[in-house]
């Protein structure tokens, strides 16, 4: 990747709740466009907008031959070339609860109030990045992430919350396989 | 005086009630100019008072009632949608009634919101809002003539806090805007019979 190449992170819209959360995507083009070999980033927000109407949920391309036939399209490659924009990562995955269990139970009365028990939850955060390359109109390849927490709340009068973040988690585990595999890209 | 109060009370927590249930909300937002190449044609456009002021009234039992007010930001965004998928539009103020009326167009198009509907997660049990819009866009030539009619939905969704129920309604009232929009700005371009309406305007080139 050339120092004047960008990068913008897209999230796969589905249009049903298993989808990679926006959340997700921005944590992600903040930790590739930040600390240790920073990379250029453009934002999806941005990039839809300059792009619009063909990066929206459902226009989109699906996949490099939809691609090669948007550029095609009138406007469409000169765009990109100003925005500089060089890889597109696509991200596929969500955060899905897996387990939960234990009891807690909380009561107000008139002479006060309190909790009591332990109740906990799994999560498990498995997520993909697809990356194509626009200058060469190539799938340049896919990596992944995968992440799993236990949170707990405990309850001895006052609810104690102890919330892990596998989302988070995976988010720096695929921004540090971005960063790398897109610093060891031919340019 | 016990019993003024009692039913003062009664009427103000009623009212209270009632504003703490009603949702009254004016979209609004900004949507991107499509970046597409203009059809080489002259078109009117007719935006009837309904769709320009588009407003929907819903009351759900137990939940709650809502007014979103959507017709002010989707004219707005469809006059820029129109302007950039023709070469040249005026607005006119009703639907040409006969071809002498269109004098200086090539044809005419009619965007109209035939329905819109949206889901709450109370509703659907999913983390997010959604909302959907049924547009329908006829095509009209210079005599009149139906050149195609097409109905697209607009969908939008977003992801919402605990207490920003509104907000996410109005974001995904943009969303479906934008959608809608987007379809409407690469379908349309790309129908066989507007290409050769459009050849058949300019003397059978594009």
């Amino acid at each position: 990747m050339s120092s004047g190449d960008a990068l913008v992170i897209l999230g796969r819209a589905s249009y049903n709740d298993r989808e990679a959360e926006a959340s997700f995507t921005k944590c992600l083009s903040d930790s590739v466009g930040e600390g240790r070999d920073p990379l250029r980033v453009v934002s999806e927000p941005e990039f839809k907008d300059l792009m619009y109407p063909w990066f929206e949920p459902r226009t989109a391309p699906t996949n490099i031959d939809e691609l090669v036939k948007l550029f095609a399209q009138p406007g469409v490659r000169d765009q990109v070339e100003t925005s500089q924009v060089r890889y597109i990562a696509w991200i596929n995955g969500d955060t899905v609860t897996t387990g939960k269990g234990g009891s807690l139970a909380c009561t107000l009365s008139t002479v006060g109030g309190g909790c009591f028990g332990v109740s906990f939850w799994e999560q498990d955060a498995s997520y993909e990045a697809s990356i194509w390359d626009l200058e060469n109109m190539t799938s340049a390849g896919a990596i992944s992430a995968d992440a799993t927490g236990t949170s707990y709340v405990a309850g001895v009068i006052l609810p104690i919350p102890l919330v892990a973040r596998p989302g988070n988690a995976a988010c720096k585990a695929l921004a540090t396989q971005l960063k790398e595999f897109l610093l060891t890209e031919e340019p | 005086m016990g019993d003024v109060s009692l039913k003062t009370l009664v009427a103000v927590f009623a009212l209270l009630m009632l504003v703490a249930c009603g949702h009254n909300i004016v979209v609004e937002g900004t949507i991107p100019t499509p970046r597409i190449a203009a059809l080489p044609v002259n078109v009117g456009i007719h935006y009837s008072e309904e769709f320009r002021s588009f407003e929907h009234k819903e009351v759900i039992e137990d939940i709650g009632s809502w007014k979103i007010s959507l017709g002010e930001q989707n004219y707005v965004f469809f006059r820029t949608l129109m302007e950039t998928m023709f070469e040249t539009t005026q607005e006119v103020p009703e639907p040409p009634s006969s071809p002498a009326r269109l004098v200086g167009l090539d044809g005419f198009v009619v965007p109209e919101i035939e329905k819109y509907g949206f889901l709450t997660p109370g509703i659907s049990g999913l983390n997010f809002y959604s909302a959907s819009i049924h547009y329908r866009v006829t095509l009209f030539n210079s005599d009149g003539e139906t050149v195609h009619e097409w109905q697209v939905v607009g969908y939008g969704k977003s992801e919402t806090g605990l207490f920003n129920g509104d907000n996410a309604l109005e974001e995904a009232t943009v969303m479906a805007i934008r959608d809608g929009g987007a379809r409407i700005a690469i379908d349309i371009p790309q129908a066989p019979s507007v290409l050769s309406w459009v050849a058949e305007v300019n003397g059978g080139a594009l």
